[in-house]
This record gives structure tokens, sequence and C-alpha cells, in this order.
């Protein structure tokens, strides 16, 4: 990519893109505003004669979307703001959520990093948080819940391996009980209460207890994203769903739905009501890592699960580190991280699903968010 | 009275209103989208507490956008369509779910609410741009662009999704200073080459300008084609092969191609010389990837002798031609005895609210012609939504406009060519109205598809809508 002369735009006022406002070196004679409020980020520049679409020639084959993200994180952490808003242009020119993985990845990384720079971050998961939730009932997310997995092996994998440990560690054990702490609604034991009807001895017991933690931060097509009341409306459903499917499979079965609120380390476990004569097992699928490293808290969980002395615990969890640092090389490795991550989920939806699929855009949407 | 008068007001047909959205059905939500426009502009100067002024001067009506319906809304009827904060989960199931027999999409069997309620909300969010509040702008299309898919059954969502979306590019651009654009013309033209497939707009351009070329190029042996954006030269071959098997033999031709970058040019130069090659007619072309508004007389190669043509199909989809009034000078200097024109009905002058009301009078009837003709989950329908119709929404709303790029867009060229001493009309001959039916009968919902002719203009038209008209004129000092 050329360098430019950036000489015709640094002749224009900067808005507060940083919290500390330092007038950059290769910016000659701007002043830089102190920012005070969120409201001053969204005034509109005065437009600049320059025009870098003129001398660039840009390759629109290939994965360009890394390319220019991960530029443009490091313009962030370098406070190269001449640099930043290059890219930043390409971005906003090339990128749409409704084209390809590269166009997607692009669109939804322009919207995070503008709500980064103008620091209103917060106050826009909150309202693509709630907006989401209005235009989704039991019924859509069913759905593309379902369609996913009808496509991809992208969660079932998961679900496969863990129900098979689980049948496993239960071997002989007439009343079994089911820790539940994932992100996919339950869609993981009809199969498992299928195995248990179809044991050779007796049908065992069988209490699952579903902990849905209402917290932000949730990943890809998780739960976690959505407010206690919608939760609550889509979990009842799915309890009554589960107790029908037991009936029909012949399976004694009791269904618990624990709403906890806050970090999942902070779990009360009397809660949980287990009883002495039951069998245990701890299911996590794509919670766990909501949390945070810090302050021992992982510990915390571990220590509660060993309280709980179960027969088997099992863990399904993303392969990607995504917590992002705040400020300079960090800040750029988790962003180049986020990117992988992100990258990969896309492409996977996209090869999964038709080219028109609204629940594809649901899913993208919910990434979009996290 | 006043009592009378409100019972009278309020007694008004939640009936007419539903008579109204049944239009819907038939995806003619173009026409309630202009109602609705005109009835929210007019209401605006009571609700802003904002500079006044400013206002009255940016919110006219267009006045060129015909009434359908006489009747005007009561303010009360407009209140029922303010977004409704908590759309129901039976309703959105509904809407987005319901069965349509693939084939013939028509729509949806009950009442758009989603789809009016998303347009009301847009219209707001455009109001908030206009005068410049982007904070609260950003907080809108946040909402729309979550609610909206352009995959949708609705014509009216999948407008909605497209606009959100230009509308965020412009805020974030505002946000930035910058609003060139950055084009990858390769997939432009495939989506063009794609919509003119499926559509009967480009033939018709294609095919009335080149009778009336043909016409003009009557009895000349040396002829010189200029078009002003040639893209793949799609329009072409048939004109080629007409003048190759003429009564008096082949011409020779020249034609200057314009565009955005030579190795296109040259591309489809190879290909028109190929293609004259095999039909034995003596060719040249010469590429000049320079907007025709910026370059001087001096680049095209215009010999003596040679009889002139120019043609421009005009889109929206990147400025093509660069300064107005350079470009008209240019005409005029060059004489052509033969300009074609082929125009959108869209004006691109105007503030953005003018813009922005008139583009989404224009697309969304655009989107309804597609949506008749094709399903709701065809690749090459959204490819051509995405592409083609995306890229001039955004280049209308993002990029355009004469506060962005500092230059004042004529708003319609035949108005400007009418009113000048330099060129005079030539009207569309029958035989070009001929070739527009032929063309119309090729496309399926030809009931659909209008054809006009008047004003010694042909124009095409998807309802009650027209969209483009194709024009000829001629220089006065022509040779």
């Amino acid at each position: 990519m050329d360098e430019e002369d950036f000489s015709a735009s640094s002749s224009k006022q900067y808005y507060p893109y940083y919290p500390h406002p330092q007038p950059h070196p290769s910016a000659t004679g701007t002043t830089t505003t102190t920012p005070t409020s969120i409201h001053h980020a969204f005034e509109t520049s005065e437009f600049s004669t320059f025009s870098p679409a003129r001398d660039l020639t840009f390759d629109f084959s290939g994965k360009w979307a890394t390319d220019i993200l991960l530029e443009t994180a490091t313009a962030i952490a370098d406070r190269n703001s001449g640099r930043f808003q290059q890219l930043m242009w390409m971005l906003n020119e090339l990128s749409s959520p409704y084209g390809d993985t590269d166009q997607k990845l692009g669109s939804y990384f322009l919207q995070a990093l503008f709500n980064r720079m103008t620091d209103s971050g917060e106050r826009c998961y909150r309202t693509l948080a709630s907006v989401s939730e209005k235009t989704c009932s039991f019924e859509t997310t069913r759905k593309m819940v379902l369609k996913f997995q009808e496509v991809s092996p992208w969660t079932t994998f998961g679900h496969v391996a863990c129900n098979g440990a689980i049948m496993e560690a239960f071997e002989g054990e007439s009343k079994l009980h089911i820790i539940d702490i994932s992100s996919t609604y339950c869609t993981q034991w009809p199969t498992l209460l299928e195995s248990l009807a179809t044991r050779t001895d007796e049908t065992p017991h069988l209490k699952l207890t579903t902990i849905v933690a209402t917290k932000n931060g949730g990943a890809p097509g998780s739960i976690t994203s959505g407010t206690a009341a919608s939760v609550q409306d889509i979990m009842k459903e799915i309890g009554n769903r589960m107790e029908k499917f037991a009936r029909l499979m012949g399976v004694p079965f009791k269904f618990n739905v624990i709403h906890h609120g806050g970090d999942l380390c902070e779990l009360d476990l009397s809660k949980l009501d287990i009883k002495e004569d039951e069998a245990l097992a701890i299911n996590c699928v794509g919670t766990l890592h909501s949390i945070r490293a810090v302050d021992n808290r992982r510990d915390m969980m571990i220590s509660n699960f060993k309280k709980l002395q179960p027969r088997i615990i099992t863990v399904v969890e993303e392969e990607a580190d995504l917590d992002v640092g705040v400020d300079g090389m960090e800040f750029v490795k988790g962003f180049q991280e986020c990117l992988r991550w992100f990258r990969v989920y896309f492409e996977a939806l996209d090869e999964s699903f038709a080219r028109t699929s609204n629940e594809r855009l649901m899913l993208e949407r919910a990434a979009g968010r996290a | 009275t006043t009592s009378v008068a409100a019972a009278a007001v309020s007694s008004i047909p939640r009936q007419n209103l539903e008579n109204r959205c049944i239009n819907l059905e038939r995806n003619e939500l173009s026409d309630w989208v202009e109602q609705v426009t005109k009835k929210l502009i007019d209401d605006l100067p009571a609700q802003n507490t904002d500079t006044d002024d400013h206002h009255s001067r940016t919110l006219q009506a267009p006045a060129d956008i015909p009434m359908l319906c006489e009747d005007s809304f009561p303010p009360s009827l407009l209140g029922d369509f303010r977004p409704r904060k908590t759309v129901t989960s039976s309703d959105f199931d509904e809407l987005q779910w319901s069965n349509v027999n693939g084939g013939n999409d028509r729509g949806l069997s009950r009442l758009d609410e989603q789809g009016l309620s998303l347009i009301t909300l847009l219209l707001e969010c455009a109001v908030a741009i206009s005068i410049d509040n982007l904070g609260e702008a950003h907080r809108m299309l946040l909402e729309l662009t979550q609610m909206a898919s352009p995959y949708a059954l609705s014509c009216a969502e999948r407008v909605v999704a497209y606009f959100a979306k230009a509308m965020s590019s412009r805020v974030i651009n505002s946000w930035l200073g910058i609003c060139s654009p950055l084009i990858n013309y390769k997939t432009v033209h495939c989506a063009f080459q794609a919509f003119n497939n499926v559509s009967p707009f480009i033939k018709f351009a294609h095919f009335t300008s080149n009778q009336a070329i043909l016409e003009a190029f009557h009895r000349r042996d040396r002829v010189h084609i200029i078009d002003l954006d040639i893209m793949q030269g799609l329009q072409w071959p048939a004109l080629f092969h007409i003048l190759a098997t003429r009564m008096e033999g082949p011409p020779h031709v020249t034609m200057t191609g314009m565009g955005s970058s030579m190795e296109l040019l040259t591309e489809t130069g190879k290909q028109l010389s190929n293609f004259a090659k095999r039909l034995g007619m003596s060719f040249e072309f010469h590429p000049i990837a320079k907007k025709f508004g910026e370059i001087d007389i001096t680049m095209v190669r215009l010999r003596r002798g040679e009889t002139l043509a120019i043609h421009w199909l005009q889109h929206s989809l990147y400025d093509a031609t660069g300064p107005d009034w350079k470009t008209m000078r240019l005409m005029e200097q060059l004489g052509p005895r033969i300009l074609t024109l082929v125009e959108q009905d869209l004006s691109h002058g105007g503030s953005f609210l003018d813009r922005f009301v008139g583009s989404l009078h224009y697309y969304s009837t655009m989107f309804d012609s597609l949506g008749a003709y094709l399903a709701a989950d065809d690749p090459n329908r959204h490819h051509i939504e995405h592409c083609l119709l995306y890229r001039e929404i955004n280049n209308i709303l993002a990029i355009g406009g004469p506060a962005r790029s500092g230059e004042d867009k004529m708003k319609q060229w035949r108005s400007e060519l009418a009113a000048r001493n330099s060129f005079v009309q030539v009207p569309m001959s029958s035989n070009s109205m001929a070739q527009a039916q032929l063309i119309l009968n090729m496309f399926p919902p030809a009931h659909g598809y209008r054809l006009v002719q008047g004003d010694g203009t042909l124009r095409l038209g998807w309802k009650d809508t027209s969209l483009f008209t194709a024009s000829a004129w001629t220089s006065h000092i022509s040779r």
C-alpha cells in the first residue's frame, strides 16, 4: 500500500480519538480538542479535499480485511491518527455486513473500532442487545440454533463428545444429576436422554440443573448476551419441552433452571440441590471463558467444582483467548487473536449456510455484538 | 366545531389506512413511502426546537414526485406509524417466517407492519442526519441495522437494510472527514451484467440509443462514437452488427471508450475489436482512462469528415464524468451529430433530505421490480441488490452531494440541454419505440413495466414510476 502524504488533511481539526489528547508529531499545525463527552465525538469533520482514491491501486483479491484491520490496530497502538484515518476510510468503503467474509469482518470490526474510538462501546452494546432481544423470539432463536446444528458440526461436535464421556462416567448409576453451564439452549440433552432410555439396564433417574448466567460478553450464538426477562421466558419454554421429551422417552426426569447474575465463580453451591446418593456430572459448554483470569476467580471456580465431588467434568471451549489488552502491543496481539477467531467463525458459517440465509445473519450479528 | 372536526378526524379510517396498506401486498411500498415522507417532512418544523430557518430551507417536499393521492393524512394517523418499541414475537414470526410459495414472490399476505415501522424509523434517521445530529442518527442506525435484513421476503425491509447501511457509512465518513469512494470496478461491472440479464432497463437504454445513433449515421462512411462510460461495452456489438449488414455497407468505425481503469478499457477494446473483425467491419478503439469532464478536446482523436455520436448512459454507481458544467462545455465544443442520453429519473442535486427521499422512492421501485421476478433467496438477486443497487444508494447518500464534493450537479440533463441554444432535441423515432417494445416482451412480468412515449422521449418504469428516460439531441454545429 502506498504511503500517502497526509499534509492536506492535517490542516483540519482532529477529534478526540484517544483518551490522552496529545498532538501527534506528524500532524503539523493542528489543534486537538480535549474530549469532554461522547457527543463531541459525533460531530462532522470539515471535509478535506484529500482524495486518497486517486493514487491507490488496491488489490481486492485475497484476505484484505485481515491486512487492513491489523494495520489499523497497529496504527491505534502507535497513535498514528493520519494512518488510522486512511485505513478506517478504506474499511468503511469496502466493507458490508452482507457481502463476502472479508467484507463482513471489515464491517463488524469497523463498527467495533468506531465504538472504541468514540468511547461509545458500552452504550452501543446495550442498544444492540436490547434491539436483538426485541426482534428475537423463542421461535426464531430455536430456528437459528437448530439450523446451525443442522448445517454445521460447530456445536454438535462438543455435545457428542461430552455426552459420550458422561455416559461412560455414569455407567451403572441409577440416580444421575447433571449440572449444565452451557450456551447452547439444552440442545445437547435430547440425545443423552435417548441414550439413557436405550441403556440395557434399568433406566436411571435424571435430574438436570441448568445454570444460565446473565452477564454481558457472551460467546457467539449464546444465551448470555440477553437480559434476564427474555432468557427466563426462553428457558421456561425449553424446560417444558425437555420434560415432555423425557416423558416420551420414558426417562424419569427433573428439570431446574438457575438464573445467575454476575460472575460464575460466585455461584452459590447450596442452591444446586445436590443429593448424597446422586452421581454428579458437571458440563460446561462455551461458558467458562466468561470467568476472567484475574483475582484467582478461575481457581475459585475449580475449587467449587472440587467441593461438589463430581464423577466427571466436561468442558468445551473455543480455541481462542479473546482478551484484548488496554493499549499498545497487547492490544494489537489481542486484536489479532480476535480477528483470527472471528474469521474462522465467519468462514465456517459461510461454508455451511446458503448465501441468503437469515439464520446465518442472526449468528453473525450475535458475533458482531460480541 | 372543533370537537366535530376532531371527531371527523379520528373517524377517518383506520379503514382508509388499511386500504393503503393492503397495496403493499403487491409491493407498492414506493407509493406509500412517498405519502409518508411528505407528511413527515411537513410535520417537522413543529417538532424540532433547533434552528428553524435551516429547516425551512431544506424541507421542501420534492416537487417533481407526482402525488398519487389527493388526501392528506391527519397527523394522528401518522402517529400510528411511529415505530412500536416492542414488536411482539408473534408479529415477527408471522412476517419473518410466513410461507410464501416459491417462484412468484408476491410478498406477504398480511399487513407488512414491520416494514412500515422500519421505514418510519429510517426517515427519522435521515432527518437527524440532515440536521447533523449524528449521535442520534447513529443510535437509530444501530437499531435499524439489527432489525432489517437484506434477505427478507419484504422488499421494504431489504430497502431499509441497505439504506441504513449507507447511512452508517455516511456517519463514519462524516466523522473521518473523508468521503471519496473506493470502488471495485470488476465487481460492479459483473453485477451490472447480471442486472442486464434479469431486468429490461439496460437493454432498453442500449437499444433505443443504438436506434437513434443508427439513424444519425444514415449514409455516413466514417463514424465516431464516444461512450462516456463504456464499462464492458455490452451495448455495442448489437449496433456493430446492424452497421456491418446495412444496405450501403459498413462504415469505418472509431470508438473512444472512457472509463476508470486503463486495464479494463483495454480489455473491452480488445473484445470489441475482435467482434468487429469477425463482422468484417473496419474498427479503431481509443481508450481514455479519465472522466469526460476532465479532459480537453485535444484528447479526442476526432478526424475531419467523421460523423460523431456521443453516448451517455447515466448511473449512480460513481461519478463517471466529473464536473457537469465542463461536461456540457466539451459536448458543445465537439458538436456531435447525435447525443444519446439515458437518464435515471432521480435527482443528484439538492440537499441530503431531498436526495434521500428521491432515492428512497426510486430504489423502492427498483427493488419491487426485482422482487416481482426473482425469488427471495435467489443468490443472483442478492448479488444485484448488494453489488449494484446498494452501491448506487451508498454513492448517493454517503458520497454525493454538494456539501461534500463541493460542486453542484445538474438536476436533469434534458432540461439543461433544452434550455441551451447549442442543442436541439431529436425525437425518438417509432423504430426506437418498436425496439423498446420488443425488449419488454422478453421480460416476464411485462405487465409491471410501463413504457411511455412523450415529449420526444421514451421512458421505462415500473408500475407508475418512471425509472429511466431516453432522449436524443443534435448539436447546432454538427456536421
